[in-house]
């Protein structure tokens, strides 16, 4: 591979999605997870973005995480979103339940919809752990969700940070075990006319 | 067998009978020559009482070779055969029969006259092959004309048509007849009659009796010549420099074709395609006129005189008008790429084009993508790093901006206009370069390597096509990221609120900023003493807000004021941060120190969807005055921090005051105002200024308070940057590489339009006024036409809309080669560029379908002749380049009269000789009828030294 300059060195590029009724706490989810911060955000307007350089699993890689609107109001410019998208983090809070019930209701259907990838991984998260005494989702019930769909489950906490880096950790992983998912992210590692080597398949140099 | 009618009737076993009756009726076969005589004359008495006018009306046909020609026809029967008499007649009767600038018919050159009778028989050749049947055929003509005492000529074709040879008679009233004569010869042309001498001999022997040397007597002839010039094609061979280099060059011809140079290879259009010349040559006319010739020698000196000598020279430029076969240039190409937008709407995605398995219909299977190899070429091409960053108004039509494209020099406008010269500019084709392209584009983004052809500074042009605004406001955000990697190499990540410790091998890219980098010698100047020096030099970021240049040079101008602000300051200057000087006169409230404004943060760069983004988020909110707060919540802290810092003391009125002064309502009518003219000691006076915040100001819960309450006290070098070039660059990435086909598209016809005009738009092509009109036309076109696309609302029937301006764009650009090419040939001559081009202009609107809506002939040819001025013969001459070594060699010269080598290809000549009447023989019997002088003599000759044609027309006493 060639020679790049430090920090964006990596192997392969992944794009996770984060979507989920507005006040799940998405961002503050993706803070969290980026910066290890929590702050009380505002509503985040159309689609916000972090990028992370991450090493898991002995693999370079860097991660560019879409934090979508969870207004319906911005629904219709998303669609794009999916495009793309290896991975796709369903976000809920324990504490409202239409929020859980509209995971199966909307978003699930909006997967199915605009999602291009078939072997893409869903993640459901149940957020807002900390509020235990007003949770009204119960761990249970995440988890039949999580069978019926098909997803990985988890619930965390941005607030406290609980389980917040082991749910994208563990996402991640699974990207890494699915080939087609590695093809798609090592396509968009970048490449320069100029300084190309005879058309080495630059997906092979990833396998070490 | 018609006269036979009447015993026809005896009955059929008669037969042998008839045909003795037959004899006997013999007289109505005799008389069929008077009965031709009487029909001829009918036909021509009518003919003669209709005039021109009313022949006019009976469907006159006009003659297409000349002005003002036209003829009427009619059929007539003589024995078993038929024959067409013909009247030819102008409309328009003026001028004299030598003159050469008017388009004639053949024989009234040939014969110096104007109208006149042709008659011909209806058969295959159209001559009369038989000598007796032409002169009985004349002569019955005559004596019809001089029956109905007609002075028309008349002529009767004979021989071969080949030698286009003709014998006429003409009655010149009672006394006199013309008879007229005129042959051909096709090959082997006698020496003698290859030279003006010999012609001039010609000539003379036809009324010298004698046949002794001619040249011993003087006959006094009238001469007029007109000699034809013609360029030579311009085709590889001329250009071919002469020389040894021929003789090389034929042996390897094949391989050669790269050295060769094109006409157009400095005009703007050569980069992507040559265009064919439409100027195909010129011909060049030079004129002799009326001369009084008394010897050959005259004639042999003549003959060696340069074209220069003519009295007049008309140019006759031979346009092609290329409407045969498909051109290329670029409007072809646009218009291949209207059929991919039209396709575009097949797909989601740009790969699903180019992935073979899955073409979803039998168009696409067709459509071929060039190889790698090609695809490297281009993108290398197009990706070349210039030493500078191209002009961007290069090229730029004062309507360019209409267009919602590109700057013709910038990346996406190259892109655009490599993909229409991509392949055959197919959807496929235009989709393999596009996924390649912004690969490549990834790659200067993750190296932070800047983009090549695209500006890294400046303000988002809104006006141009998203994906330009979008790769500017990369190019941006990759020279940020390049100043921040060099800046915070060693403390990545350490600019966020708490340090990133998640994970040993986790680095978190995110927030920190380079905006304005904070150098040591900076940072100390700010801390310390403020002094005058100091203020100016420090004022290097240029504040949002204004009011506060001005200032720095007043407390230069004025150091008794300066000296006396600085003791009020000194309590709380060690920890005044990131001001850039005092603003005005004016005072904090609480504290009565001056109000500092501070450095501030660059408003974030917006591209057009960020805009839109933030109105709807507007307009989704209900557009309340906090929401919009809350929309600029991150400028406004900033703002409010970098004052904070500027100003320890400072309370957030004097923070409306500064930000805001029209919600800072003054009961006195000052201390707001801005000039600083106010002195000091009347502000004193005044202290504290009675005024109040505004209403939505001071309403409870108001946004703007909430967030100066947060905002944490920092100077703008150390906030967190407003753009966050990390994750801006990859949200255009991320737009780049999900971009919809028919979304990427549209932009590109808009761009591609736009940048082809611009490009021929750099052509040069003198002050061709019709051709600046065409062009901002075009622009114009162009806008209107394409303003659906802006709006995402293409349909069938914009893209019909769209054929239609390629098209346009078609008439445009074979316009424009016309004018470029017209102008560098005319470049010391601009008159002639000018009226050839305009004369062309009106030949060719109503063939571009915007002109007057009756269909004009498009058949026909672009002629013009242009009369040539004395001071621009010179740039003529130039055009006829002395002929190669090559282009001599292949051709004999014969004849005189060269143009820098060249020889006429057309030669003709007139003779004529006068005769007074009275002075000559025929005066005695006829003294009073004919005094005038009269023609007697007439020879036109015509033709080059191996193709000769004479007319002779004699007068004489019958």
């Amino acid at each position: 591979m060639d020679s790049s300059s430090g920090q964006s060195e990596f192997e392969y590029l992944f794009k996770l999605l984060m979507i989920g009724d507005s006040g799940v706490g998405k961002s503050s989810l993706l803070l969290c997870f980026t910066s290890d911060t929590f702050e009380d955000l505002s509503p985040t307007i159309g689609v916000d973005f972090k990028v992370k350089y991450v090493e898991v699993g002995g693999k370079k890689l860097k991660l560019a995480i879409w934090d979508t609107a969870g207004q319906e109001r911005f629904r219709t410019l998303t669609s794009s979103y999916y495009r793309g998208a290896q991975g796709i983090i369903m976000v809920y809070d324990v504490t409202r339940r239409e929020t859980f019930t509209n995971l199966s209701d909307i978003w699930a259907k909006e997967i199915d919809l605009y999602s291009t990838n078939q072997d893409c991984i869903k993640m459901l998260v149940g957020n807002k752990v900390d509020k235990e005494s007003e949770r009204v989702v119960t761990k249970k019930e995440g988890i039949n969700f999580a069978r019926e769909y098909g997803c990985l489950f988890t619930e965390c906490s941005a607030k406290t940070r609980v389980n917040v880096q082991q749910c994208f950790e563990e996402l991640v992983l699974k990207i890494l075990d699915t080939p087609s998912l590695i093809a798609e992210g090592s396509k968009g590692v970048k490449k320069n006319i100029f300084k190309q080597k005879p058309q080495a398949d630059v997906s092979t140099s990833g396998c070490c | 067998m018609a006269s036979t009618s009447k015993v026809g009737s005896s009955g059929d076993e008669e037969s042998e009978e008839e045909e003795e009756l037959e004899h006997f009726d013999d007289f109505t076969l005799a008389s069929s020559w008077e009965r031709f005589i009487s029909e001829v004359e009918a036909v021509c008495r009518q003919w003669l009482a209709d005039g021109p006018k009313n022949l006019l009306d009976k469907g006159a046909v006009h003659l297409g070779s000349s002005k003002n020609m036209y003829k009427v026809k009619s059929e007539l029967k003589y024995l078993l055969k038929s024959y067409g008499m013909e009247y030819y007649f102008e409309v328009n009767k003026s001028g004299k029969v030598t003159d050469w600038d008017s388009i004639f018919h053949d024989l009234q050159l040939c014969f110096g006259v104007k109208e006149f009778l042709v008659i011909a028989p209806q058969s295959a050749s159209g001559v009369v092959l038989d000598a007796p049947e032409a002169s009985k055929l004349l002569s019955a003509i005559a004596i019809a004309l001089s029956n109905c005492s007609s002075l028309w000529p008349a002529f009767v074709p004979v021989h071969d048509p080949s030698r286009n040879a003709y014998i006429g008679i003409q009655n010149l009233g009672t006394v006199f007849t013309r008879r007229f004569e005129a042959d051909r010869i096709c090959s082997q042309v006698p020496v003698k009659l290859m030279h003006l001498e010999g012609l001039y001999e010609l000539f003379v022997s036809k009324f010298a009796y004698s046949t002794l040397d001619i040249s011993m007597h003087i006959f006094k002839v009238r001469f007029t010549m007109k000699l034809t010039y013609q360029t030579l094609p311009y085709d590889d061979d001329d250009i071919r420099e002469v020389d040894a280099e021929n003789i090389e060059s034929s042996e390897d011809r094949g391989g050669d074709s790269n050295n060769k140079t094109q006409w157009d290879d400095d005009c703007p259009w050569s980069e992507w395609y040559s265009a064919e010349d439409p100027v195909k040559g010129f011909g060049l006319i030079a004129i002799w006129s009326e001369k009084m010739v008394e010897s050959s020698l005259e004639m042999a000196e003549l003959e060696n005189s340069s074209p220069h000598d003519a009295e007049k020279w008309i140019l006759l430029p031979n346009i092609s008008d290329g409407s045969k076969g498909n051109r290329i240039g670029f409007a072809s190409q646009l218009c291949l790429l209207v059929d991919a937008l039209d396709m575009s709407f097949e797909a989601q995605f740009m790969e699903d084009f180019v992935s073979v398995e899955n073409p979803s219909s039998d168009n696409l299977k067709s459509m071929v993508i060039p190889s790698p190899t090609v695809l490297d070429r281009v993108l290398k091409d197009l990706l070349l790093q210039g030493v500078k960053i191209p002009d961007f108004s290069k090229g730029e039509h004062k309507s360019s901006r209409y267009i919602k494209g590109a700057p013709l020099e910038c990346l996406f406008a190259q892109f655009c206009l490599h993909s229409i010269w991509f392949g055959n500019c197919n959807i496929r084709a235009i989709a393999a370069l596009w996924v390649e392209f912004v690969r490549e584009i990834r790659w200067y983004w993750e190296e932070s390597q800047s983009l090549p052809k695209m500006p890294s500074n400046g303000s988002i042009d809104l006006s141009t096509c998203l994906i330009y605004q979008k790769l500017q406001m990369l190019a941006i955000c990759i020279e940020k990221k390049r100043e921040l990697n060099e800046d915070f190499q060693d403390c990545v990540g350490s600019n966020d609120q708490s340090p990133a410790a998640i994970k040993e091998d986790v680095r978190v890219v995110e927030g920190s900023t380079g905006l304005q980098t904070p150098d040591d010698n900076f940072d100390r100047k700010r801390d310390s003493l403020l002094t005058a020096e100091g203020l100016h030099e420090s004022g290097t970021a240029m504040p949002r807000h204004n009011g506060k240049p001005e200032n720095t040079g007043s407390t230069d101008q004025k150091p008794s004021e300066c000296i006396r602000i600085m003791p009020d300051q000194k309590p709380s200057e060690c920890i005044r941060r990131g001001s850039s000087g005092a603003v005005g006169s004016m005072m904090l409230l609480k504290s009565r120190q001056s109000m500092h404004a501070p450095f501030t943060q660059e408003s974030p760069l917006m591209t057009e969807d960020m805009h839109e983004e933030r109105l709807r988020a507007i307009e989704a909110f209900g557009g309340s005055f906090d929401f919009s707060a809350q929309l600029e919540r991150d400028i406004l802290s900033s703002d409010m921090s970098a004052f904070k810092a500027a100003n320890p003391d400072a309370v957030f009125e004097d923070f409306i005051r500064w930000h805001s002064p029209g919600d800072w309502e003054n009961d006195e009518n000052e201390g707001s105002s801005p000039s600083g003219n106010l002195s000091v000691d009347g502000l004193k006076d005044n202290w504290p200024p009675r005024g109040r915040l505004s209403q939505r100001m001071s309403e409870h819960g108001n946004l703007w308070r909430k967030i100066w309450n947060n905002a944490p006290a920092l100077p703008a070098s150390e906030q967190k940057p407003l753009l966050d070039p990390n994750r801006e660059g990859e949200k255009i990435l991320h737009y780049l590489e999900t971009l919809r086909p028919n979304q990427l598209l549209e932009q590109m016809v808009c761009t591609a339009f736009r940048a082809s005009a611009d490009t021929l738009n750099q052509a040069s092509f003198g002050a061709l006024k019709q051709m600046t009109m065409k062009i901002d036309q075009l622009y114009l076109t162009i806008a209107s036409t394409l303003r659906p696309l802006q709006a995402n609302i293409a349909n069938s029937e914009t893209i019909e809309d769209l054929r239609r301006l390629c098209v346009v764009f078609e008439h445009v650009e074979k316009l424009l080669t016309l004018a470029a090419s017209l102008h560098r040939k005319f470049l010391h001559a601009p008159c002639l560029s000018e009226a050839i081009f305009s004369d062309y202009y009106n030949y060719y609107l109503p063939k571009m379908g915007m002109g007057s809506s009756e269909e004009v002939d498009v058949q026909k040819e672009f002629e013009m002749k242009l009369q040539v001025r004395n001071h621009e013969r010179q740039v003529i001459s130039n055009m006829f380049t002395p002929p190669t070594a090559n282009q001599s060699w292949r051709k004999v010269l014969s004849m005189g009269n060269l143009l820098n080598g060249h020889e006429p290809i057309l030669r003709e000549i007139i003779f004529s000789m006068n005769d007074h009447v009275n002075g000559s023989h025929y005066a005695t019997h006829t003294p009073s009828v004919h005094q005038k002088e009269i023609e007697t003599y007439r020879m036109y000759m015509c033709g080059t030294s191996n193709d000769l044609r004479v007319a002779l027309s004699v007068t004489s006493f019958d």
